[in-house]
């Protein structure tokens, strides 16, 4: 079923030099459960299309429907609006707040979302291997289990929709592996669609589907077949 | 290469104007504060010089006043106490003054009557018989601020240059004036001042009556003959000048400095003795119009430091505050450049300059608008005492001194940050290590049990203790400027107007000479007037526990509860009369600086005798410090029956020139009040300027804090908005946060206000002033108010920040 649909969607920026054309008439469908993989060299506009799936930016032209309805652009609180209800988010940085326990860093976000419900934030810090670490601060944990605390949180107000940019650009080879390990089982068990830019080619195992973008343009769209994550 | 760093650290700075505006502010009005008080104290000092000294421009104050107000000495008295005085300073190898004049005057109450276009007017007045040779206490008159020239002949007078604009009087006008006696006109041939009347307060009270209330005029001492009808030389004070200026006991200090003084003092004994003369004896110390205006002009000086440090610290932790907050939010261009190989030095050498460079603009534009400062303080003088302050100098000294340690607390306040800057570890900020900091658990126990929104907003808030506690400090110490003031003006204000507004209920004190109450009784019978029988002598004197001689005043009623002058007792009871020891009643101030105790008997001087006295209770804080007595039994020690007589007029009836005729002055209840109240309102406006400087520095240094809070908190507001946070549940949480610093902040600033009022009214009370701190829950409640809603008004300014936050652009942040 799907999820979301993106039709010629442009997004321009003036700049002195001229217009980029940072997205130039991109055509995207993604179905429900889907874990999506955008790859592309720095520039080719990969950031803005997760800033435009998740209504952070909003697109020059086209047209971006998410369920059915037209995502909506240039209203602030809508915009926001649209993200707390279907948008989780993990970024290359974790950030966490460093001031409120790995616990309390999911209750934060379940409580701005109306939906808190301690239990299953304990749930979550399981699901993603860190139930000993629950009273504990970021600082005092490694760079991985943040990113791990980064996933719980993204998806414990139930987002529809999973997005990440470079969530394992800051983690080596192993850490990123459980990262991902940990994500995977997490939007399995959520029936969460996600959608993740990155460099990291060794990603793909991860991924059902990855999407090449290259100059704004999507070049290459290949979904992953089980076979060739086993191989 | 340091070039270009100055340049984009001036670059950097530039971004923040609106704090770069506040420091420059800061230091300019800590300059400019530093130079208008500097300046303030120093001319003011140079008035009372001026006209205190013994040259030809100067009055040449006297050391020594000898005086008796109940009876008068006759030339021939005079002359023999002086002719002894001179034996005895020639003679004592003690006298390490010799003596330069000794003179009779008499001096008096009395009344002027002053016809304008309003009707016919009685004022109270006072009359100065100075002989044309005169060497001490002489008539003020400088160029271009008084004319004419001083009373000769028999019908001569000049008046006191505080009242002519208000009386309309000019040279050569005509003015009817009595003293108790009959009438008598004299010609206006000057006006001047003295140096006994800078504050035109009538003698026994500290307030001026508004301007052309009360009169004073200088007669030449056959005029004087001729008000009072005394042979011309009849005396009723003789004023003493010797050499040089011997060291007196200034009351307000703890140490005694009378030594010098106390010689010649003793030597006058001698000679009051010899003579047979009963007199009080009262050096420069012991005279309240002089002693009061020295203290209010060594209030001024001292109150000039602490306000001028005070501004100077509020002025360096917004500097060190902002500097650092610059440094924080420039820790990765700092780390860039250190990776690419920027030296220490380098990097350290802008910071360092930066605030030199800011405090060297403050401090321009507050030495530039210095003078302007002063000049508006002295005109502010000038007006509320009426005396001209002629000689305006800003000294190099003040100049250098302010701006010198101005300089010195912004390099010192940049200097902490430059050196911060230049120890950032390169790899730690560029790895974001820097930020990582381990939350407090202590703070996580405590606010466990809260909504997380809400313990978020706990924790950011004291996220940074030192800066917190910085701020909470700037805050207090600008809270002591605006509330101690408030807190210490409403004490003031009860202990001036309370007392005479409410416990009394006179229309008219009517002054009489001894045994002359019999005409203004008849008076009163005629216009169906009460009236009651008052004595008030400022004829007590007591060694305090440093054996330093206080004096007092003495007040004789009839009735504690129910006269006209009603006392507010704070404990004890009211005095029984007729006792073996007499029982006497002192006031809350007298109580405290002599540490006497309900219960206790005392013994002091009244008139000069030793007196026991039993002290049955303690009056409410008066402003003099007063011993009450049962009139009868204060009679019977002084052998006055009454020195004025209060009366309550029926309606209809007012003060009118017969009632002057029988007088030696009228003071009206009302024109007291408004007198003080007046006063009070000019000192006030002083003092306002002071209170509303607080309340923006209250207002600055929370700004700035809630600036830096807000910034700094980009990092996290950005996360939230990106995870879904509305801006209004963001809005919520700084909302949290601005009504808890400021509540943290208004307590502190309560306290702090408490500590600075005490503090203010401790230098400001001595014996000839007390002023009791009273808590004015009102006060204590508008600052708590004022500072929340400060912090409050950030709220506004944090979620327009959120509004117009760049996503796109912060999540590139926050992915790099």
């Amino acid at each position: 079923m799907s999820l979301l649909q993106m039709n010629d969607l442009q997004r321009h920026y003036q700049t002195p030099a001229g217009t980029v054309k940072a997205l130039d008439g991109i055509n995207l469908e993604i179905q429900e459960g889907e874990r999506v993989i955008l790859l592309g060299p720095s520039g080719s506009g990969k950031t803005t299309l997760l800033n435009c799936l998740s209504a952070l930016d909003s697109p020059t032209n086209g047209m971006y429907m998410f369920q059915g309805t037209e995502v909506p652009r240039s209203h602030s609180e809508k915009m926001t609006s649209f993200r707390r209800e279907n948008i989780g988010y993990v970024f290359q940085f974790f950030n966490l707040l460093q001031d409120l326990t790995v616990l309390e860093n999911i209750h934060l976000i379940q409580e701005l979302a109306g939906k808190k419900d301690p239990v299953r934030a304990k749930e979550l810090l399981k699901l993603v291997g860190l139930e000993a670490e629950i009273n504990r601060f970021p600082g005092e944990i490694s760079g991985g289990q943040q990113q791990r605390v980064a996933i719980a949180r993204s998806i414990a107000k139930r987002p529809t929709l999973l997005l990440g940019d470079e969530l394992t650009g800051n983690l080596d080879t192993e850490t990123s592996n459980k990262v991902m390990e940990a994500l995977v089982h997490a939007c399995e068990q959520e029936n969460i669609t996600a959608v993740f830019v990155t460099h990291d080619e060794g990603l793909v195992k991860y991924a059902t589907r990855v999407i090449r973008i290259d100059s704004g343009k999507i070049i290459s769209d290949q979904k992953v077949d089980s076979s060739d994550e086993d191989a | 290469m340091s070039t270009l760093l100055n340049k984009r650290l001036a670059r950097s700075l530039w971004r923040t104007k609106l704090r770069l505006v506040a420091v420059v502010l800061m230091v300019f009005v800590g300059v400019f504060a530093g130079i208008t008080f500097g300046g303030y104290a120093h001319n003011l000092g140079g008035m009372y010089e001026t006209m205190q000294a013994d040259d030809d421009g100067g009055a040449n104050l006297a050391d020594l006043w000898i005086d008796n107000r109940s009876a008068t000495w006759s030339p021939g008295q005079v002359d023999a106490f002086c002719d002894s005085l001179a034996s005895e300073f020639g003679s004592n190898p003690a006298a390490l003054f010799s003596l330069d004049s000794c003179e009779g005057r008499t001096v008096t109450q009395g009344t002027m009557f002053h016809t304008n276009g309003t009707g016919g007017h009685l004022i109270n007045s006072f009359w100065h018989g100075i002989p044309g040779d005169a060497n001490a206490d002489r008539v003020w008159m400088p160029e271009g601020h008084s004319i004419g020239r001083t009373a000769a002949a028999a019908d001569e007078i000049v008046i006191d240059a505080h009242v002519t604009e208000a009386l309309e009087i000019e040279l050569g006008d005509t003015v009817n004036i009595s003293a108790g006696n009959t009438s008598a006109s004299f010609t206006v041939v000057g006006t001047g001042y003295h140096p006994l009347h800078v504050m035109m307060a009538p003698e026994g009270t500290l307030f001026p009556p508004e301007s052309g209330q009360y009169v004073v005029g200088y007669l030449s001492d056959t005029g004087m003959a001729r008000l009072t009808g005394h042979a011309v030389g009849t005396s009723n004070t003789i004023v003493l000048d010797v050499e040089g200026t011997p060291s007196y006991d200034l009351p307000d200090t703890p140490e005694y400095e009378g030594e010098e003084i106390d010689v010649l003092k003793g030597i006058v004994d001698a000679s009051l003795s010899a003579t047979e003369l009963d007199a009080r004896v009262r050096d420069r110390g012991q005279n309240e119009p002089v002693e009061v205006m020295r203290q209010d002009l060594e209030g001024t000086k001292r109150t000039t430091v602490p306000f001028t440090v005070m501004i100077a610290s509020i002025a360096s932790i917004t500097i060190v505050l902002s500097l650092q907050r610059l440094v924080q939010s420039q820790a990765k261009e700092i780390a860039v450049l250190r990776t690419l190989g920027v030296k220490r030095s380098s990097l350290m050498t802008g910071y360092l300059v930066a605030p030199l460079v800011i405090g060297g603009i403050g401090c321009a534009l507050g030495a530039l608008a210095g003078p302007w400062g002063m000049n508006g303080m002295l005109d502010f003088y000038q007006d509320l005492v009426g005396m001209p302050i002629i000689v305006r100098t800003i000294p190099s000294s003040i100049y250098l001194t302010v701006i010198g340690s101005t300089m010195c607390v912004v390099f010192l306040s940049g200097a902490f940050p430059a050196w911060k800057a230049s120890r950032l570890d390169p790899l730690e900020v560029l790895s974001g290590q820097n930020e990582m900091r381990v939350g407090s658990n202590l703070l996580r126990k405590l606010t466990s049990w809260m909504p997380t929104t809400l313990g978020l907003s706990i924790r950011s808030s004291v996220r940074k203790p030192i800066r917190l506690t910085m701020t909470f400090i700037a805050v207090g110490i600008s809270l002591m400027l605006f509330g101690s003031i408030q807190m210490m003006s409403a004490g003031l204000e009860e202990t001036m107007v309370g007392g005479l507004e409410n416990d009394q209920s006179w229309d008219a004190q009517v002054y009489i000479m001894p045994d002359g109450e019999q005409p203004v009784f008849d008076w009163a019978e005629n216009n169906s007037a009460n009236y009651e029988m008052l004595i008030e002598m400022p004829l007590g004197s007591v060694a305090d526990a440093d054996d330093i001689e206080r004096t007092f005043t003495l007040v004789g009623i009839d009735s504690f509860e129910s006269g006209m002058r009603a006392v507010s007792l704070l404990d004890g009871k009211a005095p029984s009369g007729n006792m073996a020891v007499t029982q006497v009643v002192m006031e809350e101030g007298s109580m405290r600086f002599l540490e006497w105790n309900v219960g206790e008997q005392q013994t002091v001087h009244i008139n000069g005798a030793p007196h026991d006295v039993e002290i049955v209770g303690t009056a409410t804080a008066e402003l003099a410090r007063t011993m009450y007595f049962l009139r009868g039994d204060l009679s019977e020690i002084l052998g006055v029956n009454a020195t004025s007589i209060y009366l309550e007029f029926p309606e209809g009836v007012e003060v009118d020139s017969a009632l002057g005729e029988v007088s030696t002055g009228v003071v009206k209840r009302q024109t007291l009040l408004d007198g003080i109240n007046s006063l009070l309102d000019q000192q006030t406006q002083i003092f306002q300027t002071m209170m509303y400087l607080g309340l923006l520095f209250t207002i600055v240094v929370m700004f700035n804090t809630m600036i830096m809070n807000v910034a700094e908190r980009d990092f996290e507001l950005a996360t939230l908005r990106v995870l879904g946070a509305s801006t209004r549940s963001l809005g919520l949480m700084l909302l949290f946060e601005s009504l808890l610093i400021g509540l943290i902040g208004g307590i502190v600033g309560v306290l702090f206000a408490y500590g600075g009022a005490v503090g203010l009214a401790a230098s400001f009370s001595s014996w000839q002033f007390f002023v009791p701190v009273t808590i004015v829950p009102s006060v204590a409640w508008q600052l708590m108010t004022g500072v929340i809603l400060i912090a409050v008004a950030m709220t506004p300014f944090g979620i327009w920040r959120l509004r117009r936050m760049d996503l796109v652009e912060k999540v590139k942040d926050l992915s790099s």
